[in-house]
């Protein structure tokens, strides 16, 4: 019994890695994994976006600095990340991404997980150059401007993203939360 | 692929492993297709043979959008004219990844050079001298690349756009927005040649005769489309009330101008919206 | 985000939480059609030009619709064989007259035309939401976009381009009204038009011989050339003239979509029985001439009791002798010597 039930786990995943494989070698054209900006994570290891490929990705852009709009933000995040179901999160990545690289260095993301308790693998946070954060942003279709030397304002957005790049939904302004987690639940199981 | 068969035996854990073992996979198909690849992402270089006009910059008042009041423009070189059909021809000859078919989703909604019947034929009547359109924003940034140059930023853009033929900043003069208001009440004016009318103050032509212009952070006016919030209380906002003269609010051809950027992403792509390039003034020496 | 932005952010808040919250003693307030559920699945909603509107919507309950509208930026006739470069909803001077039930669903689509020069939007004063719609709905020349908002609350709204420079967008005819019927209905009655009056300023196109264009200082100066009835000299006289029948009531839709100017709206010959005063939900009676805000609107009623031409008025009456402001509703039938009866004297 346990063979059959092996060989068929077997068949499922052969067809399913193949079916990856199919995607793959045309990666879609709408995918971020497209972009060729280098980044590098809150552990100074540098990286391209298609690195990020495999996960529902969840996305926001934020400063560290920012003391109104992003620390609401970031508690939706985790407020996100709490409610997405346990045995989905490894499948899951959530990704904050800095509009303020000049401030923003791999040392001070690593630093503002860990005090804001996101320290757990799914937890990635990027910082590049401004010309591929502007081009990010431009994917995203946010809108921000450097204000003062210490801030900017910018537009709320938290999208998703399927496991190879494509944008599922974008929430903006009044975020709510349980849409984001409906949207990842419902991503990740159609990525299965 | 020796790791995928011993985990195969497991049938208990096969979850888990499906993840690790489709992702080796994806690593491998990477590799794969990166040396498959037809298309290349780099930029081919094309040369250039458009006057540059040397901007001094100075300090300049935005029409709206800066927490301080009064913003510095540093010197830059802005081309004198917006890029021709004939030249995003000659870039795309140069560059197949940012042909009509080849270019990817992520960079341009489905209109790109909409009325190109290929990837290397200008549409019949078009002028090859007029200025190319249907361009997103990365397509532009890409053509300003493979020339060596870059989009200019608003600020630069607007910094030029305060002129008129005679002076530098022309804003104050009472026809100076309406003269402007009846260019853009023009349709169809984009498939005109450029450089047919006459140059502004600094020498550059067809600021608000032709087309609509990509800046590089044209994604940085946050002000809404709204009339009982956004355009009113945003420019109190930001410039904290003080700076709006009367000639501003009087300035509807700015207004429309902001409307219009605040209106595109970055892969948008549309009829009477195109580009120029500029470049730093340090680099050129 | 700076502190500054937030404040802003925060007053923008509570002035667009103010109108979620209006909700008094009158019985068609707003909560009560927020938990009415819409059924079914949407349905492509059908709207009308002046001076026509969709059939009423009757004892149904809320439902789901789906309004395409279309901006175009376009040369029309704005009187006697003259020209003027429009900007519209859906080709017309006011733009499609929409009608809903309160507690419908309704998904604005909105499509700027691939020719515009710019991009427009649309603001309805029926949304409770950011904006009235405005900025979700701002397309590019070419693109289109999708809100979906909830009617809340009962009443004839204007709705609006909303894009910079407003005045100039709403000065080229970017108007229209929605209904939002209250449960069960307005009372029905026999005629139902559609009038949108708004005031136009003019000078000669710089680039085309002929045709007229939006004059930025008039319309500053609040000096126009035009004010007109559904954007045009004589939409409602000769073939236009509005009809009905002795015996019949007459209900007309009425809005202002200025952009400056007030409407003194007058029926010449007619008292109006009831006036929804506003467009909102108190019913006044016995009217001569009711006041109509420029981005407001009433609805009026009266009985047709003998026939006639009975002239429509903005009654700040050089507005009608000399700028347009005129129509006309023929009445026919039996006369009514009892109510009115225009005798001739005849002298031995």
């Amino acid at each position: 019994m346990k063979i059959v039930i092996s060989l068929l786990f077997s068949l499922i995943l052969f067809a399913s890695c193949k079916e990856n494989k199919k995607q793959e070698t045309t990666l879609p054209s709408n995918s971020i994994f497209n972009l060729t900006s280098n980044w590098k994570n809150q552990n100074g290891d540098s990286l391209q976006l298609h690195n990020l490929q495999g996960k529902t990705l969840v996305v926001v852009m934020i400063y560290t600095s920012c003391k109104l709009a992003c620390p609401i933000l970031v508690a939706k995040m985790k407020t996100i990340e709490s409610k997405i179901s346990r045995k989905d999160i490894d499948k899951v990545s959530l990704v904050l991404v800095t509009i303020d690289p000049k401030t923003d260095s791999s040392a001070r993301l690593k630093e503002f997980a860990k005090t804001n308790n996101m320290d757990a693998p799914q937890w990635v946070f990027l910082t590049s150059n401004e010309e591929a954060t502007q081009e990010f942003a431009n994917v995203l279709a946010m809108k921000y401007k450097k204000i003062s030397p210490v801030d900017f304002s910018h537009s709320n957005i938290i999208s998703v993203f399927s496991p190879n790049g494509q944008l599922v939904s974008q929430e903006e302004g009044a975020i709510e939360v349980d849409n984001v987690v409906s949207t990842v639940h419902k991503t990740v199981k159609e990525s299965k | 692929m020796k790791r995928l068969i011993l985990y195969k035996l497991f049938g208990g854990i096969l979850t888990l492993t499906f993840l690790f073992s489709c992702n080796k996979q994806k690593s491998d198909v990477a590799s794969n297709t990166a040396s498959i690849k037809v298309v290349s992402d780099s930029i081919g270089f094309i040369s250039a043979n458009v006057k540059m006009v040397y901007i001094p910059g100075g300090e300049y008042k935005p029409f709206y959008g800066s927490d301080s009041v009064r913003v510095t423009v540093a010197p830059f070189l802005m081309d004198e004219r917006a890029v021709t059909n004939k030249e995003f021809l000659a870039f795309v000859k140069a560059n197949p990844q940012w042909r009509k078919s080849n270019i990817k989703k992520l960079y341009s909604d489905s209109t790109y050079l909409r009325d190109w019947p290929n990837d290397l034929t200008l549409p019949e009547n078009a002028n090859p001298d007029a200025p190319v359109c249907y361009v997103s924003w990365f397509a532009a940034k890409a053509f300003a690349h493979s020339v060596g140059k870059r989009l200019p930023t608003l600020d630069e853009w607007e910094f030029i756009a305060m002129a008129d033929d005679v002076s530098a900043n022309a804003r104050l003069k009472p026809e100076y927005s309406n003269n402007i208001l009846d260019l853009y009440l023009q349709k169809d004016r984009q498939y005109r040649a450029v450089k047919q009318s006459k140059p502004n103050y600094w020498g550059i032509y067809n600021m608000f005769d032709l087309i609509w212009e990509w800046t590089d952070d044209f994604n940085s006016i946050l002000t809404t489309n709204d009339s009982r919030a956004g355009q009113y209380e945003d420019k109190n906002l930001f410039c904290a009330g003080s700076a709006i003269s009367s000639t501003d609010v009087l300035n509807y051809a700015a207004f429309m101008r902001f409307a219009l950027r605040t209106s595109l992403k970055a892969n948008y792509t549309v009829a009477n919206l195109g580009f120029r390039c500029a470049k730093d003034a340090e680099t050129q020496k | 985000m700076n502190f500054k932005n937030f404040l802003f952010f925060t007053m923008a808040a509570a002035i667009f939480a103010l109108p979620s919250c209006k909700s008094g003693s009158n019985q068609n307030n707003s909560s009560a059609a927020a938990t009415e559920e819409a059924q079914g699945t949407p349905q492509v909603a059908e709207v009308t030009g002046a001076p026509k509107v969709p059939a009423p919507v009757g004892n149904r309950g809320p439902k789901k619709w789906i309004v395409n509208l279309e901006t175009t930026e376009t040369e029309g006739i704005i009187a006697d064989s003259i020209s003027y470069t429009f900007w519209t909803f859906n080709h017309t001077v006011p733009g499609s007259f929409i009608r809903v039930r309160v507690g419908d669903e309704v998904t604005i689509n909105l499509k700027n035309a691939a020719n515009s020069v710019l991009p427009h939007n649309i603001d309805l004063h029926a949304v409770t939401g950011p904006g009235g719609g405005a900025a979700a709905s701002t397309s590019a020349p070419g693109k289109e976009t999708s809100f979906t908002f909830k009617a809340l609350n009962p009443g004839l709204f204007v709705y609006h381009c909303a894009a910079p420079p407003v005045p100039m967008h709403i000065g080229n005819g970017m108007y229209g009204l929605i209904l939002v019927e209250p449960a069960g209905g307005l009372p029905k009655v026999d005629r139902e038009y559609y009038i949108m009056q708004g005031d136009f300023y003019t000078k000669a196109s710089a680039a085309k011989k002929g045709v007229l264009e939006f004059d930025n200082d008039k319309a500053v100066a609040e000096h126009p050339d035009y004010v007109l009835f559904n954007g045009k000299k004589g939409s409602l006289l000769g073939a236009n003239m509005l009809e009905a029948k002795v015996g019949e009531t007459v209900r007309l839709f009425v809005g202002n979509g200025g952009p400056n100017l007030t409407s003194s709206f007058h029926v010449i010959g007619e008292i109006f029985d009831n006036v929804y005063l506003e467009g909102g939900s108190t019913i006044s009676h016995n009217i001569q001439t009711t006041m109509i805000p420029a981005g407001g609107s009433a609805i009026v009623e009266f009985k047709c009791d003998v026939p006639g031409e009975f002239v429509i008025v903005d009654h700040s009456l050089s507005r009608a002798f000399n700028k347009g402001a005129i129509g006309k509703l023929k009445v026919t039938g039996d006369a009514n010597p009892k109510v009115f009866n225009a005798k001739t004297l005849v002298k031995e």
